[in-house]
């Protein structure tokens, strides 16, 4: 069963993720996946995530569908014009990837090629109007095509945007996004289950299946980094602690994915869980949590 | 207006070193409230090049640089001090500059300035980027704050996830546009607004021309080669 069958089917979706490496020594992606496969619906791979140039998501999502793993394959609109884009997109098909998930892209000062041409000639909302598209058979402007595609399009929301405005712009967003053809939403990594629920509550009349974002926390550090560094991701202080007097770090690492994990599955359609690094440990974490 | 910032000494001296004379044009519009092309600044100019051995054949402040059948009928009274000089500084924008490059065909004409953006002056010599020109306007649909300008990457239809405490992703000392825009429509009862999908820009092909229709029939002047 394909990703959008399971999505389909009701069942509690899990998805996990892949971030290309920099370079072509793809033996340890192919391991990774090897060893989530079966355990997880579908594997995000990543459009050259923080902006650092690496091997491509299009590229890796094949090796994977070789594997016999369905692929989410990552599209930004940061490094390609709406004719890449097009293009990206009906390769993608032909090469048998199915499922889609249109974002916008960090910006590439973020990155290690901070030099590079920013694009974003299309914007998500507009990237998954194309994508619906060219699922009818036309191109952004009408022209037929040749044989259409049948991607099954998603986008992500950020439910910990850390201000008012900015969460009621993600919620205002994801409206466009789903009339834009969005078929299912990922988010950014959750510690707040309570903040979630509220949020779950506020999107729930859109009808359309949230996969809550699992991040594994590898280190108190780590949990301190994002929560200077990244965008409504917010690691409560009790969890900094634990993982500061953990003395096997994996161990409660596991056991804190697993709680929220469970936590989730009273409150949204599946979960994402983004190992950064330990997808290894990721059956450990369905195991623990009764999936 | 225009903003404009003096490039490095050491690189004018570069590209003028194989020339002794020179005539400089200033500008007084932009350059002039940017402080890198008005009166004090060609003084300024001229004293330094000729302290480091040049001479300066004549100076002067155009009122429009950008402006080229002006520019060329005030700089007639010139002539003579032009030809003399091996090469024109102009100390204005990038358009100040081909001003006298279509002017001055024979002669080299080279910029003191890097020309950076269209700006409004916010405090004294302190210049905000608000508009790009991106030929089809869409304050009036952002509330009168434009996203193509002022978000990094320039998003139609809302944030993206990267913004912090209202500020870009991009550098904290920038706030998010859309979090301004959502401010702004907010307290004009009009974030309805924002609902609606925009649609993507299109994008303008360069050199941009605009011609009133009228002009367009007309046979353009056959510039003397």
């Amino acid at each position: 069963m394909g990703f959008r069958e399971a999505l389909n089917s009701k069942k509690f979706v899990v998805t996990a993720e892949i971030g290309p490496i920099k370079g072509v020594d793809i033996q340890g992606i192919i391991e990774d996946a090897e060893l989530i496969k079966g355990k997880v619906d579908a594997i995000n791979v990543t459009d050259l995530q923080s902006s650092v140039m690496r091997l491509g998501s299009m590229a890796v999502c094949h090796l994977l569908i070789d594997h016999a793993i369905d692929p989410i394959f990552q599209l930004t609109c940061r490094d390609r014009n709406r004719l890449a884009l097009q293009s990206d997109l009906l390769s993608a098909w032909v090469l048998g990837i199915r499922n889609v998930l249109a974002l916008t892209g960090d910006h590439p000062t973020l990155g290690d090629h901070p030099q590079a041409m920013p694009v974003f000639d299309l914007d998500s909302v507009t990237l998954l109007k194309v994508i619906s598209r060219l699922n009818e058979g036309f191109d952004m402007v009408g022209n037929q095509l040749k044989g259409a595609p049948d991607l099954f399009p998603g986008a992500v929301v950020n439910p910990g945007a850390d201000t008012e405005a900015a969460l009621d712009m993600q919620i205002i967003k994801m409206e466009k996004k789903i009339e834009a053809g969005a078929r299912f939403f990922q988010t950014q990594g959750i510690y707040d289950l309570d903040l979630f629920e509220k949020f779950m509550k506020r999107v729930e009349g859109f009808k359309t299946p949230v996969l809550g974002g699992v991040i594994l926390l590898k280190s108190a550090g780590m949990a301190k980094f994002m929560n200077k560094n990244v965008a409504g991701v917010f690691v409560p202080e009790p969890l900094i602690k634990e993982m500061e007097e953990t003395k096997d770090k994996v161990k409660t690492s596991v056991g804190i994915a697993a709680q929220l994990v469970k936590g989730l599955k009273d409150l949204c359609q599946g979960v994402h869980i983004m190992a950064i690094g330990w997808e290894k440990k990721i059956p450990m974490v369905l195991e623990e949590s009764g999936l | 207006m225009i903003v404009t910032k003096k490039r490095e000494f050491n690189e004018l001296m570069e590209n003028i070193k194989n020339y002794r004379s020179i005539f400089l044009l200033g500008c007084s519009e932009c350059a002039a409230l940017c402080g890198t092309g008005g009166e004090p600044e060609v003084k300024e100019m001229k004293e330094t090049l000729e302290s480091e051995g040049k001479e300066i054949t004549g100076t002067f402040v155009a009122k429009s640089g950008c402006q080229v059948l002006g520019t060329k009928v005030e700089l007639k009274p010139f002539k003579e001090a032009i030809d003399k000089a091996d090469c024109i500084i102009v100390m204005s924008c990038g358009a100040g500059t081909q001003t006298a490059v279509e002017l001055y065909e024979d002669k080299p004409v080279l910029p003191s300035n890097d020309s950076l953006f269209l700006a409004n002056m916010t405090r004294l010599k302190v210049f905000d980027e608000r508009c790009s020109l991106c030929g089809k306007c869409i304050l009036d649909k952002t509330g009168g704050i434009c996203p193509i300008t002022r978000c990094a990457k320039g998003l139609i239809n809302g944030p993206c996830g990267g913004s912090r405490e209202g500020r870009c992703e991009v550098s904290k000392d920038t706030p998010c546009a859309w979090q301004q825009i959502y401010s702004r429509l907010t307290k004009l009862n009009l974030l309805n607004s924002l609902k609606e999908i925009s649609q993507p820009k299109t994008k303008p092909f360069r050199p941009r021309r605009q011609i009133p229709e009228d002009l367009k029939l007309k046979k353009e002047p056959i510039k003397k080669t």
